[in-house]
């Protein structure tokens, strides 16, 4: 081989070796480098507490140094810390600590989240101490002495009303050498979302954002709201996994951004599905380009209650310090600049009371304006046909409900009352009571709540199914019973009473079905099973 | 001793610098002009060459590594993966080391079998023989303790199963094996130990049995060759080492550094779980220049195959010897000679592929 | 094929035909590019890459809870206080070490600037020093880069992290 033929082959050789290192860049360009996640920066307050801490509850401080606080220094002190003369507080190795942190302690921060929350309906979910159910906790269920059933149940979720040990002088009970005092073990531990602090502020912010990592990604995901929002009463949980919203949701939750800091917005930052807080909470994009703001006030966006025996539409009346007020449409709403007497219940005493306070009022806010506000929800992903119909859809299952079933079966029951067969100091003497209950606290719910999520089977089998089941099966027959107790003549009147109903168009089914339609019927069964339901062959 | 006047004089930048360093530029220059015999032409002959480059790539490449390595047991895995995930091109120089490592020692293993076949390791080349033997022991050390200062699974197990067989050779056994391992077992000191050789001792070693190795092919020249049949016309016999063979040697660099590069890319060095002195994988196997060795210890026991490997290898250290008093003695053609190479070559390939194919 | 005589150098012809010339050129331009390029990404390996000291957003109070002309005070990594001010155009941060000899600062309220107690140093509220030691060495308290969230309403201040890893 030539001289110069060997140079050009190293000529080659060596362009061919450069190609490779240049490869060789392109491929170190690609190299990811893992850089250590930064810790968490303990401040000199925090130092204390951390080294300690970190031998009695290692997982606790593992947690904190997770979270975004952890990240910032915010620490153990900077929302333990309280005021020598809090309740529940007491000198901890030379800092005044309180175990409970409240929404007010949050707000110190989170001032705009925490004025938005303690006037929702989250924060008064711990006021229900004077409903029937918690009658049926505490009374029913319950016993003098051993209320466990509330405790561990209604309270967990709605909020205790926290209290502290008291002696007879109603001094503090304190224990141990730092003198902490004692919390009654009936109200503490309790993270229940409308809980009754001892300062005075309504609610538990780590009910939804769990403490001590404060993940944003826990707080948006369904599962957060279904430790509550389920079962037989309101099964939201239920009927989100059921539906379409929900399914998406699941199969899409790495395309969520569940974990992303800050603005976490529909149609900007995901798009695969919606979560609880997507519809109720979270910001959205609008045409406008903007989004509309998350907010803590979870009613904001609500038409419909769907809790009481009749479903109403709900008004917003907003008072000029920021108070709000859900006034059902039955109620007649009051003018821009009028003074009202509203009534807020607030602890006092450890105990809950009716306040009484004049305030005027700054803007009513229409059911239809906060459908609105829902309605731009929807609009992201769907047409405002789509949305509308499905308002439609709803609307109707709703008034079917009221219409149908709860404004009859009301109806009865206050006859019930008036004609003295039902005590107002015995709300579950008898069973048409209990059947009364079931039928617009369970299942009445059940389909109301299954149509507002597009949840067909809690809407249908769980829901209006059993409503008209038990309807005509249990609470009819309930009513009658419970007037015989009386004597034969109420018996009869409420005989006739129901013969009247049943003989309204809404009930015509009683009747039995056209020929042509029984025929139908059967013919359907015998073709498609080669059975004839209820027949002898 | 240079008269005061003469150092005065100014004398010439070239004559200055001359008689600060006094060494005759010529000779190179008659080295460079030595002539190449003309078979060397042959591709084959080429391996001796292309081990030299492949250790000098080692030496480099060796060389940036330790800038990051830390040979200590709790460091060492960590090391190697910073400079496998963290550093920059750490991957790269790894993988390049770990490649060139492997092409040299089969380099080193088809230059031995052309150095047979071609009998060039007959007299007066039997010591060149006998070095090169060694420089081959050199060189699978290299690779043995190379590997072990990794620190996986499989580098700290397979330490502990070569230092157990060092530990089986008669008479010395326990004492190689102590010594290897620092100890009565693969724990810190044998770590560094296989450092230290890996880094200093082997390197020096290397460099004066090359240098040796070198130096006699220099001295006696490269065996001539002439292939039966074979005609050559008189002005073809020889040609030029500079500027001919050298730029030869150049072409074998570069298609070196580029085979290197890509296969770098492709295969590059990989990691398995760091070492576990509690828990003995369930496969351990060491490299595969070691396999024939292993499935000859699987097959026999470790005193026999330690014997048998001991024993054989001295006979192929000693070949050059044996085999002239063997023709002393008998008639013995070169067939002999040549069907005891491809037995001997054939065993090794058999035994490595048999390992190579069970677990 | 090379036609030399056994054994003795001879020269080529002292003409380089342009094919030759080439081959020897592109040759040593492969060579150079390709080894050059190599001890490039070698010497990128051997130097580690000087990473910017990793620093950390510390939380540094409330927007609200500030009064303009008010100062509050945050530790950062080092234990060195870092005061927080703000004033009618916005937010600034500032190290509490006195660059004269090292004491602390502090900030005094009604007259607006910051005062050390050592040599009596004043700073103004940009923290220039305008009168004692540090004025006459044209010193000025040195400024912490601070960053403002005006959606969380929150202040942090930007401080070197404690430790630093090096790649």
């Amino acid at each position: 081989m030539k001289l110069t033929t060997k140079r050009y082959i190293v000529a080659v050789l060596s362009f061919l070796f450069l190609a490779a290192l240049l490869l060789v860049a392109y491929q170190e360009s690609k190299q990811y480098r893992i850089e250590e996640e930064p810790g968490p920066v303990i401040t000199t307050a925090n130092k204390g507490c951390v080294d300690c801490h970190r031998r009695d509850a290692p997982a606790l401080v593992m947690e904190w140094e997770h979270s975004r606080h952890g990240q910032f220094g915010v620490g153990c002190v900077d929302c333990h810390a309280a005021e020598k003369e809090d309740v529940d507080a007491w000198s901890h190795e030379g800092v005044y600590v309180s175990a409970l942190v409240t929404p007010k302690d949050c707000a110190r921060c989170h001032t705009r989240e925490h004025a938005e929350f303690s006037r929702s309906h989250h924060a008064k979910a711990g006021e229900i101490l004077a409903s029937l159910d918690n009658v049926l906790a505490e009374k029913v269920a319950g016993m003098p002495g051993n209320i466990a059933d509330a405790v561990n149940g209604c309270w967990q979720c709605h909020g205790s009303i926290v209290k502290v040990k008291r002696d007879e002088q109603g001094a503090i009970v304190r224990t141990g050498k730092e003198g902490k005092p004692v919390i009654d073990a009936n109200t503490w531990p309790n993270s229940g979302m409308g809980r009754l602090n001892l300062d005075g502020s309504k609610g538990s912010c780590h009910a939804c954002h769990s403490r001590h990592a404060f993940q944003a990604k826990l707080s948006r995901s369904p599962e957060n709201c279904g430790k509550c929002h389920m079962g037989p009463d309101h099964p939201q949980i239920e009927i989100y996994n059921e539906s379409k919203h929900g399914i998406a949701f699941y199969a899409n939750r790495d395309r969520m951004a569940l974990d992303k800091e800050g603005e976490w917005v529909l149609g900007r930052d995901y798009s695969a599905a919606p979560t609880c807080a997507t519809c109720h909470i979270s910001s959205y994009m609008t045409p406008q380009g903007i989004s509309v703001a998350n907010s803590h006030d979870v009613g904001e966006r609500i038409s419909w209650t769907l809790r009481p025996v009749i479903s109403t539409k709900l008004n917003l009346v907003i008072y000029e310090d920021g108070y709000k007020e859900d006034y059902p449409e039955t109620k007649p709403l009051p003018k821009v600049g009028d003074t009202v007497q509203t009534v807020e219940k607030v602890i006092e005493n450890e105990k809950l009371i009716n306040h009484p306070v004049p305030r005027r009022v700054a803007k009513i806010v229409t059911w239809s304006e906060r459908r609105n506000l829902m309605k731009g929800v929807c609009l992201n992903c769907h047409n405002d046909t789509y949305v509308d119909n499905f308002y439609r859809q709803f609307d109707d299952l709703v008034v079917l409900y009221n219409e149908k079933f709860a404004k009859p079966a009301q109806q009865f029951m206050n006859e019930l009352l008036a004609d003295g067969v039902l005590k107002p100091n015995a709300p579950f003497e008898h069973d048409v009571q209990w059947v009364f209950w079931e039928l617009w606290h369970h299942e009445g719910r059940r389909a109301r709540h299954g149509a507002s999520m597009m949840g067909p089977d809690y809407t249908h089998w769980h829901g209006m199914y059993e409503v008209s089941k038990h309807f005509y099966l249990e609470f009819l027959p309930a009513v009658v019973r419970a007037a015989e107790m009386q004597g034969p003549d109420l018996k009869q009147k409420y005989e006739q009473k129901i013969e009247q109903l049943l003989a309204q168009d809404a009930h015509i089914w009683q009747k039995g079905l056209s020929p042509a339609e029984a025929e139908a019927l059967r013919k359907m069964y015998e073709e498609r099973y080669h059975q004839t339901p209820g027949a002898s062959n | 001793m240079i008269p005061k006047e003469q150092s005065r004089k100014v004398a010439s930048l070239r004559e200055r610098m001359k008689a600060m360093f006094p060494f005759n530029w010529e000779l190179l220059k008659h080295a460079g002009a030595e002539p190449v015999p003309y078979h060397l032409k042959k591709w084959w002959f080429c391996l001796g060459g292309t081990a030299l480059y492949l250790f000098i790539v080692q030496v480099v490449t060796g060389i940036a590594l330790t800038f990051y390595y830390v040979p200590s047991p709790d460091q060492a895995y960590a090391s190697v993966a910073a400079i496998t995930r963290d550093i920059r091109f750490g991957w790269f120089i790894r993988s390049l080391h770990k490649w060139s490592a492997n092409f040299m020692i089969v380099a080193v293993i088809l230059h031995m079998l052309r150095v047979y076949f071609t009998g060039a390791y007959r007299h007066p080349r039997q010591l060149n023989w006998c070095i090169g033997f060694l420089l081959l022991g050199t060189t699978l050390t290299f690779g043995f303790t190379g590997y072990s200062l990794v620190y996986e699974q499989l580098s700290f197990w397979g330490a502990t199963v070569a230092t157990n067989l060092a530990a089986a050779v008669p008479l010395i056994g326990p004492y190689l094996g102590y010594f290897l391992r620092g100890g009565t077992e693969v724990g810190e000191n044998t770590l560094t130990r296989f450092f230290i050789l890996h880094i200093g001792v082997l390197p020096t070693v290397a460099f004066i049995l090359l240098s040796l190795h070198i130096l006699l092919i220099r001295l006696q020249g490269v065996t001539e060759l002439q292939f039966e049949g074979e005609v050559v016309p008189k002005e073809e016999q020889y040609f030029r080492f500079w500027p001919d063979h050298a730029t030869t040697e150049l072409m074998i660099g570069v298609l070196l550094m580029y085979l290197l590069t890509i296969v770098a890319l492709i295969f590059p060095a990989g990691l398995g779980a760091p070492a576990d002195p509690t828990q003995t994988p369930a496969h351990i196997k060491p490299e595969w220049y070691f396999y024939f060795n292993f499935r000859l210890l699987k097959l026999t026991s470790l005193r026999v195959s330690v014997v048998l490997t001991l024993g054989l290898g001295s006979i192929a250290f000693f070949w050059p010897f044996i085999e002239e008093w063997l023709s002393r003695r008998f008639r013995m053609p070169d067939a002999i000679p040549v069907t005891l190479g491809v037995l001997a070559f054939l065993s090794f390939l058999v035994l490595t592929i048999w390992e190579s194919f069970s677990i | 094929m090379d036609h030399i005589a056994g054994g003795s150098l001879m020269d080529e012809t002292s003409h380089t035909t342009r094919r030759e010339w080439l081959a020897s050129v592109l040759m040593g331009v492969g060579l150079v590019a390709s080894y050059g390029v190599l001890a490039v990404e070698g010497l990128m390996f051997l130097l580690p890459k000087r990473l910017k000291p990793r620093t950390r957003l510390l939380f540094a109070g409330q927007i609200d809870r500030y009064k303009v002309g008010g100062v509050q005070g945050f530790y950062d990594l080092q234990g060195n206080q870092i005061l927080v001010k703000r004033s009618e155009s916005g937010f600034q941060a500032f190290s509490s070490v006195c660059p004269h000899l090292g004491c602390r600062v502090h900030w005094e309220v009604d007259k607006q600037q910051f005062f050390c107690p050592c040599h009596r140093g004043v700073f103004d509220a940009n923290g220039v020093a305008i009168s004692g030691p540090p004025a006459a060495a044209g010193q000025r308290l040195s400024q912490v880069p601070l960053k403002v969230d005006e959606l969380s309403g929150v202040i942090y201040i930007e401080v070197k992290d404690a430790k630093r890893k090096q790649i």
